[in-house]
C-alpha cells in the first residue's frame, strides 16, 4: 500500500489534481482511496458527480462513535473509495483537531485493512498551519509528501513552508518529500522558479500540468478530466503525472 | 443525567494508570501537562509515593508552549533530565491540552530516543479514558520493547502475574498473598507486572509456563506474550477458597495444554431474581462474584463501569456507563459490594458492603481495604 499526501497553497488545484490522479491510477487497475482533509469536504466531489458527501465529522457530530466504516466512504467513478474528513461548524471549534479525529476514526474502524487500497491519496488543506494538518504526514499515514505549486510568488512561498515542515519532521519518522508538482498559471519564468524551489530542498519537479479549459469543462460535469475527456491532451498530462508520481514515490529511501 | 457523575466519584484516568504501572521499573515517566498536576497522578492514589522513589515528572506545559507547539522545549528538557538520571527507559504521555493540540508523542519519543540513546516510547493518554487504558498501553510498550528474547522455560512450573497495580490491589498484603497462593499451587513466580519486580525480572517473562492476568489492564500484554512466545494466560484473582482452587486448576491446565482460560467469566448471571451487585474492574469483580457464589451461595452480577472486552463479562453481567445506570442496577439488587464512594447512590433498603478500590476513591478508605486472597470471605448474606 502506497500512501501519498498532497499539500500546497489554497486554490492551487490540489483537489482537482488529486482526483484526476485517483482516476488515472484507477484506470490502470489500482485500487485507490482518496481522503479529503479539508473542512470544506469537497475534495472528492468530481469523483461522484459533483455532489457533496457526508463527512466523517458529520457522522461524529450526529452519532458520536455509533457508525460503521461503510457509512464513512462512498464509491466514486472508477471504483475510487472516497472519504471526506470534514470539519467543525465554520468559525467554531478546531479544524486541525478535527482532521486528527477523522483520520483516527478511519484507522480505528479498519479502513486500510478492510478496503486494502493499493494507493491512498491524502488531499490536505492549504498549509501546515497546526499539528492537525501535519497528521497526514505522521508515521502510519503518508509515506511521501508531494507539494503542488504554480510559479506565482505566494504559491512558491507556501510550498517552501510546507517543504520546510517536512524537512523538520524527518527525525520523527514522518513522511519524506516525494517532490513538487507544477500547476502552471502562465506566470513569468514559472518552470525555472519551480525548479529552483525543488533544488533548494534537494528534490525535483516530478511533473507539470498546463492551464486548460478542459479542466473547467470537466468540473462543470462533476467529473474528472481523465473520466470525462479521456482522449484529451489534458487527460494525457494527468496520466503522465500519475506515472511520474508513482515512480517518484517508489524510488529513493524506503518510506518512513 | 447521562454520562455524568454528579454524586459519586469517577475512576482514575489513563495517565494515572501509566504512572502506577511503570512506578517500580526504573524508567522515567514524563506527563506533558501543567505544573502541579503530579499530585493528581502520583500521590492521591499512589501509596508508594512517600516510601519508594520513582522518576515521574510533569513537563510544566504552559499556555504559550501549547499554542506555539514548543515540542522542542519538551524534547530538550527530557533529554537533559535523562542525562542526569540515566533511566532504563523514557515514557512520554499526555493530558487533555496535548490531546487538543494534537501532540504526537510517539514521534517526540523517537526524537528523544535518537538524542539520548535511551529506549523511549510515546503513549496515547489524554485523561479521557480510565486508568486501565493507560496501564495497559504502558505495560504493553515496556514488555514489547524489553521482552524480546525467548528464554527456555524454567524447570519447575512457573508463572508471571500481569496487570498488578495499587490502583486495583491495595498495599495491604494482597499481592504477597497472591504470590504465596501461586507458590502453594505449585508455581514459581518469574515476574509480577508491575509490583515487586524489577525490569530485569520482567525481561525474563518468556521463561514462565503460564501467565496469570489479575486485571483487564494486563490482557493486551498477556496476548503479546502469547503471540510472541506461545505462553497461555488465565484471567482471575484467587479470591475466597473454592474459586482459588478452581483458578489453580485452570493455571495447571493452561500450562499443560497451552490454552487460555477466563475462569472469572465462567459464571451465569442471566437468571431472574435479585443478585448481589459488584461494580468494578472486571477480572477482580468477576473473580469475587465467582468466589461468593461458590463459597457463600449468593448469586452475583458484575456491573462494569470501565473499558472491558465482552469476553471478560459473564452472561447477565451489565455495563454501567454512568451513575444513573449504577443507581438503577443497585436498586434492583439484593445487595451491593462496592467502594464506599458508591454508597450515596445505593437505596437505603439495599444492603451496602464496603470494599475500597483505590482507582475509585484514592487514599480515602485505604485503611479499610481488605485482603480477600485464598481465605474465607468476611461476609454472610
Amino acid at each position: 500500500m502506497l500512501k501519498l499526501a498532497f499539500y500546497g497553497k489554497g486554490g492551487i488545484g490540489k483537489s482537482t489534481t488529486v482526483s484526476n490522479l485517483a482516476s488515472a491510477f484507477a484506470a490502470n487497475g489500482l485500487k485507490v482511496m482518496q481522503i479529503g482533509c479539508d473542512p470544506k469536504a469537497d475534495s472528492t466531489a468530481s469523483l461522484h458527480g459533483g455532489a457533496r458527501m457526508r463527512s466523517i465529522l458529520d457522522l461524529v457530530r450526529e452519532r458520536n462513535n455509533d457508525f460503521t466504516l461503510d457509512e464513512m466512504v462512498r464509491e466514486g467513478d472508477g471504483g475510487v473509495i472516497c472519504v471526506e474528513a470534514g470539519g467543525p461548524t465554520p468559525g467554531l471549534g478546531c479544524a486541525g483537531r478535527g482532521i486528527i479525529t477523522a483520520l483516527e476514526k478511519l484507522q480505528e474502524k479498519g479502513a486500510y485493512d478492510v478496503y486494502k487500497p493499493d494507493v491512498v491519496l491524502y488531499d490536505v488543506l492549504g498549509d501546515v498551519v497546526c499539528g492537525g494538518f501535519s497528521m497526514p504526514m505522521r508515521k502510519g499515514y503518508a509515506d511521501r509528501v508531494f507539494i503542488l505549486t504554480s510559479g506565482e510568488t505566494m504559491s512558491i512561498y507556501a510550498a517552501a513552508n510546507i517543504a520546510m515542515a517536512v524537512k523538520n519532521f524527518r527525525g520523527r519518522g514522518y513522511a519524506s518529500l516525494g517532490g513538487f508538482v507544477l500547476n502552471r498559471r502562465n506566470a513569468p519564468d514559472e518552470d525555472a522558479k519551480a525548479a529552483k524551489l525543488a533544488a533548494d530542498f534537494e528534490s525535483t519537479v516530478v511533473g507539470a500540468l498546463d492551464w486548460s479549459e478542459t479542466v473547467q469543462q470537466a468540473e462543470q460535469l462533476g467529473k474528472t478530466v481523465v473520466h470525462a475527456f479521456p482522449e484529451s491532451p489534458m487527460a494525457a498530462q494527468y496520466r503522465a503525472l500519475a506515472d511520474a508520481v508513482l515512480a517518484a514515490a517508489q524510488k529513493g529511501d524506503a518510506p518512513c | 443525567m447521562k454520562q455524568t457523575a454528579r454524586i459519586i466519584s469517577i475512576h482514575a484516568a489513563d495517565t494515572s494508570g501509566v504512572c502506577s504501572m511503570l512506578y517500580e521499573l526504573g524508567g522515567m515517566v514524563v506527563v506533558h501537562d501543567a505544573s502541579g498536576c503530579n499530585s493528581t497522578y502520583s500521590t492521591h492514589d499512589e501509596p508508594r509515593w512517600y516510601r519508594q522513589d520513582s522518576m515521574i515528572y510533569i513537563s510544566a506545559l504552559t499556555e504559550t508552549d501549547a499554542i506555539l507547539g514548543n515540542d522542542e522545549k519538551l524534547i530538550d528538557d527530557v533529554a537533559a533530565a535523562a542525562k542526569d538520571l540515566s533511566p532504563r527507559f523514557i515514557a512520554l504521555c499526555g493530558a487533555p491540552v496535548p490531546l487538543l493540540a494534537g501532540t504526537d508523542f510517539p514521534a517526540i519519543a523517537a526524537e528523544v530516543e535518537s538524542r539520548t540513546g535511551i529506549p523511549a516510547f510515546g503513549l496515547h493518554t489524554s485523561g479521557m479514558h480510565s486508568y486501565l487504558t493507560g496501564a495497559s498501553e504502558a505495560l504493553e510498550a515496556v514488555v514489547s520493547r524489553f521482552c524480546t528474547d525467548e528464554l527456555p522455560r524454567t524447570d519447575a512450573p512457573s508463572a508471571n502475574i500481569i496487570g498488578a497495580t495499587p490502583l486495583d490491589f491495595s498495599i495491604n498484603g494482597t499481592m504477597e498473598s497472591i504470590v504465596g497462593w501461586l507458590n502453594k499451587s505449585g508455581f514459581e513466580l518469574v515476574s509480577c507486572m508491575a509490583m515487586g519486580s524489577t525490569l530485569d525480572d520482567i525481561r525474563r517473562a518468556s521463561a514462565a509456563h503460564v501467565n496469570l492476568v489479575v486485571s483487564s489492564c494486563g490482557i493486551a500484554t498477556a496476548e503479546l506474550l502469547r503471540k510472541r512466545f506461545g505462553t497461555p494466560w488465565v484471567a482471575g484473582v484467587p479470591i475466597g477458597k473454592s474459586f482459588s482452587g478452581k483458578l489453580a486448576s485452570a493455571l495447571k491446565t493452561a500450562a499443560e495444554t497451552g490454552e487460555c482460560a477466563l475462569p472469572c467469566a465462567e459464571r451465569d448471571a442471566s437468571s431472574s431474581g435479585k443478585k448481589l451487585a459488584i461494580p468494578g474492574e472486571t477480572i477482580f469483580s468477576g473473580s469475587l462474584a465467582a468466589a461468593i457464589e461458590s463459597d457463600l451461595g449468593a448469586p452475583c452480577r458484575v456491573l462494569c463501569p470501565l473499558e472491558a472486552e465482552d469476553k471478560l463479562l459473564a452472561s447477565g453481567d451489565i455495563r454501567i456507563l454512568d451513575e444513573d445506570a449504577a443507581a438503577k442496577a443497585f436498586a434492583a439488587s439484593s445487595g451491593v459490594i462496592a467502594d464506599p464512594m458508591y454508597a450515596p447512590v445505593c437505596p437505603p433498603d439495599v444492603p451496602f458492603y464496603r470494599l475500597p478500590h483505590e482507582a475509585f476513591s484514592g487514599r480515602c478508605y485505604r485503611k479499610e481495604s481488605l485482603n480477600l486472597i485464598d481465605r474465607p470471605l468476611p461476609w454472610r448474606f
